[in-house]
């Protein structure tokens, strides 16, 4: 007797042809999402930890400092000294009005520089701030 | 005469757009940084140079302390840093009811020398007091959480239980 294969008359290949449609899609999707990173951080930091997080919606309106282990300032892409930080944020504060300050703190600074920093913000009329957390699992 | 017709298609090869793509796509994959930016936010007061004092009833304060070594007090009490949520709680609730000028206030006040972890810790527990009285009070009144409501809901609540935290002013060193 013999055994014959049952097999469908229909073609066996997958059709490609839309394929590429479909990795524009992704594609397109991660062009939309990506944000390049701007500038290169110069201090060493790790944040702190917290539940009660806020996502912060707009990432166009946030202005980072970075301010890391041995009390080092970060804006943009120097180092700053504290009486520089008025200065700095005020003329970015004129360039984007609600402009939300996000503090990229190391846990290990003292509490006396983060009240200097925000003083100076406060004189700069930069009021909204956010202290960067990671979840805490 | 007849002309001679070329017979082969014009068309242009599209079997290498997809490897064009992907490598699109690979490029877009690895440069993408998806974190999104959490944390506790916060709206700092005015600068003013001489800042008038005004008397706030003591009902109405909860006053933290956090010192250098990380311990705290509220209303001069010494409490553990995980207590502030539960022992705060019940003092917002008691003032949902009240008029928009008699509700808590927490001033957060630190030393020079503390961590700041030992200051996030303390704001994430007073953030969390507020979200939860906000949760249950828009809950017994909507059946929802509170950022499952429609936005004029969503202020109702906020007006009844706003977050207010105060930083309390630094302390003038003298030099």
């Amino acid at each position: 007797m013999k055994f014959e294969k049952k097999r469908a008359s229909t073609k066996q290949d997958i059709p490609t042809a839309s394929l590429p449609d479909i990795i524009f899609m992704l594609l397109l999707f991660f062009m939309v999402t990506t944000t390049l990173r701007e500038v290169e951080v110069l201090v060493d930091f790790s944040l702190p930890e917290a539940e009660a997080l806020e996502k912060i919606e707009n990432k166009r309106l946030i202005s980072y400092i970075w301010v890391g282990k041995g009390n080092k300032i970060q804006i943009n892409d120097s180092i700053v000294m504290l009486d520089d930080v008025q200065p700095v944020m005020y003329g970015k504060r004129q360039a984007l009005p609600n402009v939300i300050v996000s503090l990229r703190v190391d846990k290990t600074v003292d509490m006396g520089l983060i009240t200097d920093i925000q003083q100076e913000l406060r004189k700069a009329y930069c009021l909204r701030i956010n202290y960067s957390a990671n979840i805490k699992i | 005469m007849l002309k001679k017709r070329k017979l082969s298609e014009a068309s242009i090869p599209t079997s290498s757009m997809a490897d064009i793509a992907f490598l699109l796509l690979i490029f877009f994959l690895v440069a993408t940084v998806i974190d999104v930016d959490t944390g506790i936010g916060l709206t700092l007061p005015e600068y003013i140079e001489n800042p008038e004092t005004v008397e706030v009833p003591k009902d109405r304060m909860a006053a933290l302390l956090i010192n250098e070594t990380g311990d705290v007090l509220l209303d001069g009490q010494p409490i553990s840093l995980f207590q502030i949520k539960n022992t705060i709680k019940p003092r917002i609730q008691s003032k949902i009811d009240l008029p928009s000028n008699k509700k808590l206030i927490v001033s957060l006040k630190t030393d020079r020398k503390t961590v700041y972890n030992a200051y996030v810790q303390a704001l994430d527990q007073v953030k969390m007091a507020f979200f939860e009285v906000r949760d249950e009070y828009s809950n017994s009144r909507f059946g929802n959480d509170y950022d499952d409501l429609a936005v004029d809901e969503q202020k109702e609540i906020k007006d009844a239980v706003p977050i207010i935290i105060s930083i309390a002013e630094p302390e003038k060193v003298s030099k």
